[in-house]
């Protein structure tokens, strides 16, 4: 719950990482917003041609993250540099062992996936798993080659029923007690 | 062995025979005590009602004198003879008696604090759930923010509003119609699918919280002035206990359903039928068990010309003209207001700050809301103890002291950068905070006689438009970190709790003055009497108000003693028409 500095974790920065180590490319299966759970995401990634760190990777870990506008005004999605406290990226697509080649996969959207613009990010981690080095499938600045998915609602039809079936008792049993009360009321009166 | 017609009860001689008097002393003592066990029976007993020492007798009216038991003489056909309580000549109760359910009086306690307690987990019932829901919408901070703001503000108005409403319907009327009114729109969470139906839900659950003014104003006609500052404590204490509450409840509720199958964005939006079963189901008890006023229901005593009123333009004029009313109103709205703010703030702060899992958030939230239990009863009782000394200025004090320590801890909280001491100042802050609550409403009934329930309204309103005016500065924009904002919200309290240094009393003074020297604006008579004009004091109309000046002579603290004037009593709430 309270959280320790394990050392080393804490200093380790996003800023430290070898930028664009890694070349990353998703296709979503087709145009527009795309829904949880049903549409796919064709991800493909190989070693970057500028990548100097490679002796060092062991595994690749590729992550579902944020887009910028899909992190505004919500500071539970903060990017932090330092990497532990970092939010940006809340879903794990797949990990694998590193390949020079090219590796590639095709990605069902995960059913608890929320509303958003995303884009694919993915981290080189080194045999300590620790983050070496990374590739995103957008630029620099996190603009081009963005995503967006549609959440599920939640919503259930049996649900809107229920709702509407107790809200009406509860207005009609109101109704009932306020009526014979008044009934009895007057016949007290009367009486 | 002759029966000695006169004896006292003195033995005389080893064996006595009781007489007639005597027996029906026995009976009565032997009844007043089965009838704590026995108290739902109310019926009125039979002619030889007594005699045999096994009836069900229920206690005495108290007529104020200390009358020897075997003076009392009790006439069968005494309607006070049906109350399980002692009751003084309006039938109010003069005993408090937080186990009993006896009707009418401490049922409609028990009955009007929980209609109050379903209310605060109805309108608090999403914060702790605000993580999952912010998902589910795609909320953003703005839109949370201005929800929480939404939540409380629907009651400023509705509780300005309830005092009449039970005016003119009663109060069971008054709770049940908001009980059952608002379940639907707790219900209709399963509807909402964006911020604007979250915002518009929010706004209209949060209506209900005018059972407030409905439970208190219950009470008031239920419970005898000398121990109303208690009950209506320990009504209110309880009742905001919900907002405490409902941080454990929906992430159980919440927690159960999803191991019952459902997906969480479906989970969130069944928990919420939870509170809306107690609504409705509170709303029936309410009807069923509940009654008016101590002698029935108020359509019946209306039809009977039993209850009178004041006019309600001459009420609103009085308040309005007393700036003690303004200052009351935003210093619970730094009281009260940050409170209920807290409730919708502090679960998400603890889930997102320190990482903790949902309930465990919600575990923290609730203590925080829980200790209305003691806290705010306490805060009453430590303003009583302090008027017992030094008058109505202890009271001005124990409220600033309570309130700016509120405050203080406020502003270490969003400082702690660990859990521990994250709570540790959670728990002193709630302390204080509810602790000044209590205190404030020690103060209220003694700024106005005539207008006393519209002001306890009025503050009570002050309270909503705290929270939301905390809300929407600290804590519906991504200008400050929620930390930043606890803090600051903590020194704004401060601040404004520096205005109890503006509240004077001609007769007996405020924190720093003493009371005017003038002699005749010294006197308790002629504050509250200056609330009826010449025309309505010739009429007599201000005999009450009189009356109540002279019980509340205590307020000079221990000068009253040496004064020679009447003991220690809180003043009375006299009239029915007043909460």
């Amino acid at each position: 719950m309270i959280q320790f500095s394990h050392g080393a974790t804490k200093q380790r920065l996003f800023s430290d990482l070898e930028k664009g180590a890694l070349d990353v490319t998703a296709k979503p299966s087709r145009q527009g917003v795309l829904d949880a759970g049903i549409d796919k995401l064709s991800i493909t990634w190989k070693l970057s041609s500028t990548a100097k760190k490679q002796a060092n990777f062991t595994t690749i870990n590729v992550n579902l993250c944020y887009a910028p506008v899909s992190q505004v005004d919500r500071p539970w999605r903060r990017t932090e540099n330092e990497l532990f406290k970092d939010k940006t990226c809340p879903h794990k697509i797949i990990t694998r062992a590193y390949n020079k080649s090219s590796q590639s996969f095709k990605y069902t959207l995960d059913r608890d996936i929320l509303t958003g613009t995303y884009f694919v990010h993915t981290y080189a981690v080194d045999a300590k798993d620790y983050e070496v080095a990374f590739g995103q499938s957008t630029n620099e600045a996190k603009t081009t080659n963005l995503f967006s998915v549609q959440a599920i609602s939640g919503r259930h039809k049996s649900l809107d029923i229920a709702s509407v079936c107790f809200s009406v008792f509860s207005v009609l049993a109101l109704l009932v007690f306020f009526v014979n009360g008044k009934r009895k009321a007057k016949l007290e009166q009367s009486k | 062995k002759p029966e000695r017609a006169k004896s006292k009860g003195l033995r005389r001689n080893k064996t006595h025979v009781l007489s007639q008097e005597e027996r029906v002393f026995f009976s009565r003592l032997l009844g007043t005590i089965m009838a704590h066990h026995n108290e739902d029976e109310g019926s009125i007993g039979t002619s030889m009602h007594g005699v045999t020492a096994r009836e069900q007798v229920f206690s005495f009216s108290v007529q104020g004198e200390d009358d020897g038991p075997s003076s009392h003489t009790v006439r069968f056909d005494d309607p006070t003879a049906k109350f399980a309580l002692p009751v003084d000549s309006e039938h109010r109760a003069t005993a408090f008696k937080p186990f009993s359910f006896a009707k009418p009086h401490m049922r409609a306690f028990h009955l009007g604090w929980i209609s109050f307690f379903t209310c605060f987990i109805s309108t608090f019932a999403a914060a702790p759930l605000v993580p999952i829901i912010r998902d589910n919408l795609d909320l953003t901070k703005s839109d949370i923010g201005k929800a929480g703001v939404a939540s409380v503000s629907g009651a400023i108005f509705s509780r300005l509003a309830m005092g009449a409403v039970c005016d003119l319907l009663g109060a069971r009327y008054g709770t049940a119609f908001l009980l059952m009114l608002s379940a639907p729109t707790v219900f209709s969470i399963s509807f909402v699918s964006d911020a604007g139906g979250y915002l518009s839900v929010r706004f209209m659950i949060g209506f209900c919280l005018a059972t407030f003014v409905s439970c208190q104003y219950w009470t008031s006609v239920m419970f005898n002035g000398k121990i109303i500052g208690l009950v209506n404590g320990c009504a209110g204490g309880w009742g905001d206990m919900g907002g405490g509450v409902t941080q454990l409840l929906m992430p159980m509720v919440f927690h159960v359903i999803k191991l019952a199958g459902a997906t969480p964005f479906t989970a969130w939006r069944i928990a919420f039928f939870i509170p809306g079963f107690l609504q409705v189901i509170m709303g029936i008890l309410v009807l069923t068990l509940g009654q008016d006023l101590p002698d029935g229901n108020l359509s019946t005593l209306q039809k009977r010309g039993e209850v009178s009123k004041d006019k309600f333009t001459k009420v609103f004029w009085y308040a309005v003209l007393n700036y003690r009313t303004y200052v009351l109103f935003l210093l619970y709205g730094f009281s009260m207001g940050i409170e209920m703010t807290i409730n919708n703030v502090i679960s998400e702060y603890f889930f997102d700050r320190f990482q903790l899992e949902l309930h465990t958030a919600g575990m923290i939230a609730a203590s925080f809301g829980m200790a209305n239990f003691f806290a705010r009863p306490l805060g009453g009782y430590a303003s009583d103890i302090s008027a017992r000394f030094f008058g109505m200025r202890g009271r001005l004090w124990t409220l600033w002291i309570l309130q700016t320590s509120g405050g203080i801890f406020c502003v270490w909280l969003g400082r702690a950068t660990s859990l521990p001491i994250a709570i540790l100042s959670m728990m002193l802050f709630s302390v204080g905070v509810q602790a000044a609550c209590g205190a404030i409403f020690g103060i209220v009934p003694f700024v106005s006689r005539r207008s006393l329930g519209l002001i306890s309204g009025l503050t009570g309103a002050g309270g909503n438009f705290g929270s939301g005016l905390t809300q929407l500065i600290f804590f519906s924009s991504s200008r400050f970190h929620t930390a930043d904002g606890l803090s600051l919200m903590g020194i704004m309290g401060m601040i404004f709790t520096l205005l109890v240094a503006f509240i004077h009393f001609p007769q007996w003074g405020s924190m720093f003055f003493g009371p005017t020297s003038d002699e005749k604006k010294s006197k308790e008579e002629h504050y509250y009497a200056a609330e009826w004009t010449e025309e309505e004091k010739r009429q007599g109309l201000h005999e009450g108000s009189l009356k109540f000046a002279e019980n509340c002579r205590s307020e000079r603290g221990r000068k009253a003693a040496s004064d020679g004037s009447s003991p220690s009593t809180p003043p009375e709430n006299g009239n029915p028409a007043h909460v």
